[in-house]
């Protein structure tokens, strides 16, 4: 499976971002944007899965640059 | 090539294309690597081809009121970009830089991308349905912010 997380940054500090992730993000993991690191802090189906993708929102919140 | 046929199978915009298809798509792709910082395409640039991210980090820029450019959107690997001007034939939107060293994409130009979907109709479809459902993935991420 494919995630297609489409990561949107709390507070607006930061553009967000588009990535595909070979694992479905957790609310609580660390995850790498550049050279920042963000914490998952909600994860929501942004549109029903087909065939080997799921489309997700994920938002996040800065943890340190 | 082999290496690029199995990156491109995890890619969306390939999403249900048969190894033929997806064979003669890896074809007509140039690889093309950037380091960190390195313009790919600017604002107001002709818009002749399509990318895609298989290694690294891109990063979107676009123009505020005073002229200045920001970051408005970061694309990893599997992402697409290039494809508003491709199929409107306008100018580039906004501009394009790597946002991480040994940044790897592949282009595909227009020209060879109509010529394979005009030979293979089906391939077109959903060549054409899957850039739609990027193009609303990421109108979802842009209206979500």
């Amino acid at each position: 499976m494919i995630y297609k997380v489409s990561y949107v940054v709390l507070g607006g500090g930061h553009p967000g971002a588009i990535k595909n992730e070979t694992e479905m993000p957790q609310v609580g993991a660390k995850i790498r944007l550049g050279r920042q690191t963000f914490e998952v802090v909600e994860v929501k189906q942004m549109m029903p899965p087909r065939d080997d993708f799921q489309f997700l929102h994920a938002t996040i919140k800065l943890v340190s640059k | 090539m082999h290496d690029l046929l199995s990156i491109i199978k995890g890619v969306e915009l390939f999403r249900g294309l048969d190894d033929d298809q997806l064979q003669r798509l890896a074809g007509i792709s140039q690889r093309e690597t950037y380091g960190e910082d390195d313009l790919i395409f600017a604002e107001g640039s002709p818009g002749d081809s399509l990318y895609i991210i298989v290694k690294g980090e891109v990063e979107v820029q676009m123009r505020d009121e005073q002229g200045a450019y920001h970051a408005a959107l970061y694309l990893g690997a599997g992402q697409v970009f290039g494809e508003v001007a491709l199929l409107d034939e306008g100018v580039r939107s906004a501009a394009i830089a790597a946002a991480t060293p040994d940044t790897v994409v592949y282009r595909i130009t227009r020209a060879a991308f109509q010529d394979l979907c005009a030979a293979d109709l089906a391939l077109g479809f959903l060549m054409m349905r899957n850039l739609a459902l990027d193009l609303a993935f990421k109108l979802r991420h842009r209206n979500y912010d």
